[in-house]
């Protein structure tokens, strides 16, 4: 495996120093994120997200399946991820890194755990045909934080991907093309949100949304996913430093305000890309 | 379907227990003959076996790392350990946040292999206390014990330590692992949806659960090395 | 996979919290300390192996195992860890590896040790220097898979240990067995080699591996040409039934000590081996016979 060469040291003391003195080297405050741009594709559920230089496209697609037997009224979700050396040199074709594995978990947890889209409302027939729903995570550009950009752009895709619609008349089901009927939106119950941190100097210093080299650099890190109720959808801190309770409590505080600022960007978005689309 | 009780208006969980209540835990270490460190553990009805080797040669020259020790975490879920036996992943891996002096042990590996034998919900902290009294055993050095503990929020109520009923009755579930000298935490995993508010007060009943925990297997180990002290000062 | 108590038994609940507030490190009681426990905060001592320093400098064990102080000092043991050498300590080995210039052997610690080319004695007992024809033939000194007795000489920069086996006792071991025990149960004592009375020869590596076997003859400290050819020997003499026979009992009997997580030592062995004698060989594995001989010889041992 091809390990991506460590920062220098003078490189690591720099960013150190500069985060002491509560500065960031791409000129944000500890707490800022990066840009976000969203930027939609002429068919449904195709998203591209950009949060700094990190790029991330999702795609949305959908088909009908049997269910699960365990589940007969549950339409399916599934997450793909797929990071391509394109993005870093330090991720493979093929095999998962232990990078990319972390990615797709807390993403299926924030969206799938946390019950964001509305399962049940993809079922067809009970027992028989369910709507399965894919969304495939493509990774282009790794500037850092690929979670997060990860997740703004899965949730985005979701809600701006109509499936086509069906009718039911007995036993028969009938799926109308796009041009037949107007494809029907998923009913997205809320908007989970990743907001990722890297700690710093003993858990004393953090940051919002990580750079690449702040993600090599940094001796912790924690997820946290949450929406707009203020609800945490998804927490996740595994190894790294040891934190005090507070700070974890301090970090859930700045999400909620992060997860506000990110979801009206979404929303704006999204209504921008109607508005757009009905002027056609 | 209809939506099973799990808080009685007495305040009683569906197992009788209090909703500040621990499962009862058995644990003991060095039970497997081969490893170098290995511990068994029962909460409640989860069962997990943990055994650890080395440290020791690195198996893959590539992986060598010349300043400190690679760790290997092997996760199994036993098919038999749930009531439905169905087939689930088995490269499922969890990164333990196992805090270890890895610094001390250059150029080597130390391995970490974890059967869960029955499922009973807690998975995770059944897994880390496990690996945790497993790297004791090994004599591996560690900053601290690392304690694992679960707590959810019934109505509202926080509840300690959840079981598989609970646990799969989409109410929050937030692992906690702190080290209990200084009391930080080491590794917090949440699933389900919890309002922040909750957040704290959740929280601080787990870091209570994992302090119980602490002392709970801490006399299992100082019970185990004194015995062993004993027959060695014979 | 059968789960159950191998070693140590169902521990007795009596005195274990006795010792937990003995903060007097002079104390004649062993301290036992765990992971994250305090051991003392006074600044004048200084922290060994098993130990850390927090922020206030004081000292803070990171094993389970006893306190040991030397001067200022302060180390912890853990009584069940792989091994770690010390100059001079007599070690079994497993070669693993044939590397330029050198071998590595497996002496059970946390990476493998080092037997340097320069650092073994050839046949025909000369002392010189190890020529590229040597380095050609090393596989005929030891190959993968033999057993030495070595000691270690010193520590490389990255912590491993360096072996040497010069020196007439020292040399690749057949005709016998290897025992597998715990390294803390085998103490350092002056000598690591011994004939037994019941003529069975012993190397008690400090590392925990224990080579039984029947003595080999003639005389070792001879130069002759063909006792030193027979340090390289791959070949085991005949050993009869009743030599056999005495080597599985003394295995048999090292297995009984370490179950009981007992010190082994010469005397010891012989004590538990006399007491084996009214048993079968194949019996003393059996849990009440490994308790009666190991009680009769821990018993003779301190009615010394």
């Amino acid at each position: 495996m091809v390990r991506e060469a460590d920062p220098s040291l003078n490189e690591k003391q720099f960013v150190l120093q500069s985060l002491k003195e509560g500065l960031r080297v791409d000129g944000r405050r500890p707490y800022d994120f990066r840009s976000l741009q969203l930027s939609f594709h002429s068919d449904f559920g195709h998203v591209q997200v950009q949060l700094g230089r990190t790029r991330v496209s999702a795609k949305v697609s959908a088909e009908v399946v049997r269910p699960r037997a365990d589940k007969p009224t549950e339409g399916l979700l599934l997450f793909n991820t797929e990071i391509s050396p394109m993005a870093s040199p330090a991720f493979e074709v093929g095999r998962p890194s232990e990078e990319e594995v972390l990615i797709s978990r807390t993403i299926e947890k924030a969206l799938r755990r946390s019950r964001a889209v509305d399962t049940e409302g993809l079922c067809i027939v009970a027992g028989e045909k369910v709507w399965s729903i894919r969304v495939d995570l493509h990774f282009f550009d790794h500037e850092g934080n690929l979670v997060d950009c990860a997740c703004i752009a899965a949730i985005t895709a979701l809600l701006h991907f109509r499936r086509p619609d069906v009718t039911v008349i007995g036993e028969e089901v009938t799926i109308h093309s796009l041009d037949q009927r107007n494809p029907v939106p998923l009913s997205v119950h809320h908007i989970p949100i990743c907001v990722s941190f890297s700690f710093f100097d003993g858990g004393e210093l953090l940051v919002v949304d990580p750079s690449i080299l702040e993600e090599q650099i940094r001796e912790g890190d924690m997820t946290i996913a949450m929406n707009i109720h203020k609800e945490i959808c998804a927490l996740s801190k595994a190894g790294g430093i040891p934190l005090e309770m507070d700070q974890i409590i301090r970090c859930s505080k700045i999400a909620t305000t992060k997860t506000a600022e990110i979801t009206e960007m979404i929303q704006k978005a999204l209504a921008d890309d109607k508005a757009k689309r009905q002027a056609k | 379907m209809s939506r099973l009780e799990l808080l009685t208006p007495e305040g009683l969980r569906v197992d009788g227990r209090r909703p500040n209540e621990l499962r009862k835990i058995i644990a003991k270490t060095s039970v497997l003959a081969q490893a170098d460190g290995s511990a068994y553990i029962e909460q409640g009805n989860t069962k997990v076996l943990a055994a650890v080797y080395g440290p020791q040669e690195v198996r893959h020259r590539m992986q060598i790392l010349h300043d400190r020790a690679i760790i290997n975490v092997e996760f199994n879920v036993a098919p038999f350990s749930t009531s439905e036996r169905k087939k689930r992943s088995k490269n499922d891996k969890y990164d333990n946040g196992i805090k270890l002096q890895t610094s001390q042990f250059p150029r080597s590996q130390i391995d970490i292999y974890l059967q869960v034998l029955q499922h009973d919900g807690g998975t995770l902290q059944a897994c880390i206390n496990a690996a945790t009294m497993a790297l004791i055993d090994a004599g591996i050095p560690m900053i601290d014990y690392v304690c694992a503990s679960t707590a959810g929020c019934i109505d509202k109520q926080p509840v300690l330590d959840l079981n598989y009923l609970e646990e799969s009755s989409d109410s929050p579930e937030l692992t906690v692992a702190i080290l209990p000298r200084t009391g930080k935490v080491n590794l917090m995993s949440m699933e389900s949806r919890l309002h922040v508010d909750m957040l704290e007060s959740v929280a601080s009943l787990a870091t209570e659960g994992c302090e119980q925990i602490h002392t709970i297997l801490d006399a299992v180990v100082r019970d185990t090395t004194q015995h062993l002290k004993d027959s060695l000062m014979q | 996979m059968d789960v159950q108590i191998l070693s140590p038994e169902a521990p007795s609940k009596s005195n274990s919290h006795k010792n937990q507030n003995a903060m007097d490190v002079d104390g004649g009681d062993v301290q036992l300390v765990m992971p994250g426990e305090t051991i003392t905060s006074d600044l004048q001592f200084m922290r060994g192996h098993g130990t850390y320093l927090d922020s206030e400098s004081t000292v803070i064990s990171s094993v389970a195992g006893v306190v040991e102080r030397v001067n200022k000092l302060i180390s912890v043991r853990a009584l069940k860890a792989r091994y770690t050498g010390e100059i001079g300590d007599i070690v079994v080995g497993r070669i693993t590896e044939v590397a330029p210039k050198r071998w590595k052997v497996n002496v059970n610690g946390r990476q493998d040790a080092i037997l340097m080319l320069s650092a073994i004695s050839l046949p025909g007992g000369i002392q010189r220097r190890k020529n590229e024809e040597d380095e050609l033939q090393m596989r005929k000194f030891f190959a993968e898979g033999d057993m030495v007795a070595a000691e270690v000489q010193a520590f490389f920069v990255d912590g491993a240990i360096g072996l040497h086996t010069r020196g007439h006792q020292f040399s690749k071991l057949r005709n016998g067995s290897l025992v597998v025990v715990p390294s803390a149960l085998v103490q350092r004592c002056k000598s690591h080699f011994h004939l037994l009375p019941c003529g069975v020869h012993l190397v008690l590596g400090l590392n925990g591996y224990i080579w039984v076997s029947k003595p080999v003859i003639g005389n070792p400290e001879s130069t002759d040409e063909a006792d030193i050819e027979r340090t390289y020997s791959n070949k085991n003499d005949i050993i009869d039934d009743a030599e056999r026979e005495s080597i599985a009992r003394v295995c048999n009997c090292l297995r009984a000590l370490a179950r009981k997580f007992m010190h082994i030592n010469d005397t010891i062995i012989i004590y538990t081996y006399e007491a084996s004698l009214k048993y079968p060989v194949k019996d003393l594995l059996k849990k009440d016979v490994v308790d009666s001989i190991t009680s009769e010889a821990s018993h003779k041992l301190t009615m010394e």
